[in-house]
């Protein structure tokens, strides 16, 4: 057995809807464990978790901590941070690495965590792996030497031309967050079997400080940004929030389809952050990406260059968007999306 | 409580990429040629400020940790309204991380004294982490309501709704908290700052700019120089590397004829085995 504390997964779930970065994050936990020969160990918070746990199992958890208590039915900063915290202190070696989503559960989460333990953490990183680190600066001498099996946390930096490799291997757990669709999810396996352990937690009445009110989920009408198998987006050649209304009407030839934005969009007022698309937004790999009046800073270029296909309708031939795209077209937009909205339609619908 | 609010506003200078200014041709960023400004969303989180100073009243003060040039963004940040500012500026803030990095923060907000309400970006632009904020919350052991979308205190209580994976979460909590901002249309509608136009001149009076930003330090701030920068970082980055350029494959349409163009696009794009059909609707 290894001298490693095992590796711990924050399951992501909003109303015990378990959301597909939790099966990300176990796939590549699995692939750590195995190279440290350590195990997996998920912990679920939240209330009638049902067969949640077992799901996790199957999923690639070799062992499930839940916490599954009615203080728990609604995520809070303060309560889940209690439950995370207190499972984590309870294992009789602390872990040596500690992931969660880079979602608006995890990178409101694993901070608090992080803070508390006073150990290191990496946002929104898209590989994690596991290797060898040998520290030369001279700040602290006492740092100086060969760290083996750090946590590789590796993230964009600053525009996807340049890729950084976090580490920090002083202190435990080696925490970092991942983005949704970055990483390769486990393959289900209902054969799996493990421990799975129910955990009581004690709050405190400071944990009960922020009420939740209310939840809205918009699943009905608004298709997530992020599992959207096309994505028509609109930038600040739209010249006005009305545009987006075209963005829509194209969008509505699709099937899984959803709106975005670059950020200029949304700074300029036409349509909320939630459809932000970039660096300071969400990152997204459709099969279609089709972005209208896009000029293709760097800043929206991190967070779609991925997409399968990229349709460019852009009035400026030298816009950097060209660069990258699969497809373009110079000219009006107005014009040009209802023409491809009838032109998919006929040709390849029928 | 005295009059109002006691509200701390915590601004970062980022370079400014949509600018192409001191963008490198492979997408890096030289700081020292790029443009600079105030990171987006701490604009957002200056807004919510102002309107919570309108509503209610009190003191807004805004606090920038960087080097000297972020001065700047504490001048702007006085001319959209805030009472006052402190630049904490210190050598051995560099390389900090964002556990450094909250831990300075956090002291510089403590040595404000009685800060009812934190408002910081969501994020930005530059670290893109989201995570100073609430890592600044943990040390102050106050709430925190991230992504925050609207927010309006009544009877003393803060109403707030948060951004949710597919929708929103609404939220209720009293002072004292950190909020971090994400913005939304209904937060913007082209408002103008109240104050904009009054203090355009700050930047040009150095002595009422002298009175009303302070220059602060480590020591000032009561805060342990072996818990910031290099020594106070429990990450450092490893390696970096460039990624390979794609690039220049784009099969560009145009012509006087849109309808042709599209028409020869689709035809492209379905011999092209992109999958795409499955999505027509």
């Amino acid at each position: 057995m290894s001298n490693f504390g095992d590796i711990v997964v924050i399951a992501d779930q909003i109303q015990n809807d378990l959301r597909p970065i939790t099966f990300e994050l176990l796939g590549a936990a699995q692939t750590l464990a195995e190279k440290l020969d350590v195990k997996v160990r998920a912990l679920v918070m939240g209330h009638n978790l049902g067969n949640i746990p077992q799901e996790l199992i199957h999923n690639g958890a070799d062992s499930v901590y839940v916490v599954d208590q009615p203080e728990l039915a609604e995520y809070t900063t303060l309560t889940y941070r209690r439950a995370a915290i207190s499972v984590i202190e309870s294992f009789e070696k602390p872990p040596h690495i500690a992931i969660c989503g880079a979602t608006t559960l995890g990178r409101d989460l694993a901070p608090r965590i992080a803070s508390h333990f006073e150990t290191g953490l990496t946002a929104d990183c898209t590989e994690l792996d596991i290797g060898d680190y040998q520290h030369k600066g001279k700040a602290d001498p006492s740092k100086v030497g060969t760290y083996e099996n750090c946590l590789y946390a590796i993230r964009p930096s600053f525009g996807e031309s340049l890729k950084a490799r976090i580490v920090g291997p002083w202190k435990t757990p080696q925490m970092a967050t991942a983005r949704t669709g970055a990483l390769i999810p486990f393959a289900t396996d209902t054969t799996r079997t493990g421990d799975i352990t129910p955990i009581t937690v004690k709050f405190e009445e400071s944990d009960f400080r922020v009420k939740v009110v209310e939840t809205v989920r918009e699943v009905s009408d608004a298709m997530d940004l992020i599992q959207a198998k096309v994505i028509v987006s609109g930038g600040f050649g739209l010249g006005g929030p009305e545009g987006f209304d075209v963005v829509k009407d194209l969008a509505s030839a699709f099937k899984e389809s959803a709106v975005g934005s670059s950020r200029k969009a949304v700074d300029s007022g036409w349509i909320p952050y939630s459809h932000q698309v970039g660096q300071t937004g969400k990152t997204v790999r459709p099969v279609l990406y089709i972005a209208l009046g896009i000029s293709g800073a760097i800043q929206h270029r991190v967070g779609m260059s991925n997409s399968s296909t990229i349709i460019a309708v852009n009035k400026d031939e030298k816009a950097p968007i060209f660069q990258f795209a699969h497809y373009g077209i110079v000219g009006d937009l107005y014009e040009i999306a209802p023409l491809l909205k009838e032109q998919f339609k006929k040709s390849i619908a029928s | 409580m005295v009059n109002g609010y006691k509200m701390a506003v915590l601004i970062k200078q980022v370079p400014d990429t949509s600018s192409a200014a001191g963008v490198n041709p492979d997408g890096t960023v030289d700081r020292a040629r790029a443009k600079r400004m105030i990171n987006p969303f701490d604009k957002y989180a200056l807004q919510k400020a102002i309107e919570t100073r309108a509503a209610h009243g009190g003191e807004i003060i805004v606090i920038s940790m960087g080097p000297p040039p972020a001065m700047e963004v504490l001048v702007e940040a006085l001319e959209y309204g805030a009472d006052a500012g402190y630049l904490l500026s210190d050598r051995r803030l560099a390389a900090s991380d964002t556990l450094a990095t909250a831990y300075a923060l956090y002291k510089a907000v403590v040595y404000l004294k009685d800060v009812d309400i934190v408002f910081t970006g969501l994020q930005t632009t530059d670290g893109d982490t989201a995570q100073t904020g609430p890592q600044i919350a943990e040390r102050l052991d106050v709430a925190q309501i991230t992504y925050c979308e609207t927010m309006e205190i009544v009877d003393g209580r803060i109403h707030a709704s948060r951004i949710i994976d597919g929708g929103i979460q609404k939220l209720e909590t009293a002072a004292p908290a950190l909020i971090t901002v994400a913005n939304s249309a209904s937060a913007l509608e082209h408002k103008k700052f109240a104050n904009v136009h009054k203090v355009k001149a700050l930047s040009r009076d150095k002595a009422e700019k002298e009175k009303r930003i302070k220059t602060i330090n480590l020591d000032d701030i009561g805060a342990e120089p072996e818990r910031v920068g290099l020594l106070g970082s429990p990450t450092v980055v490893g390696k970096t590397w460039k990624l390979g350029e794609k690039g220049g494959s784009c099969q560009l349409f145009k012509g006087d004829k849109p309808s042709h163009e599209v028409e020869l696009l689709v035809d492209a794009l379905k011999g092209g085995d992109t999958g795409v059909e499955e999505y027509v609707a």
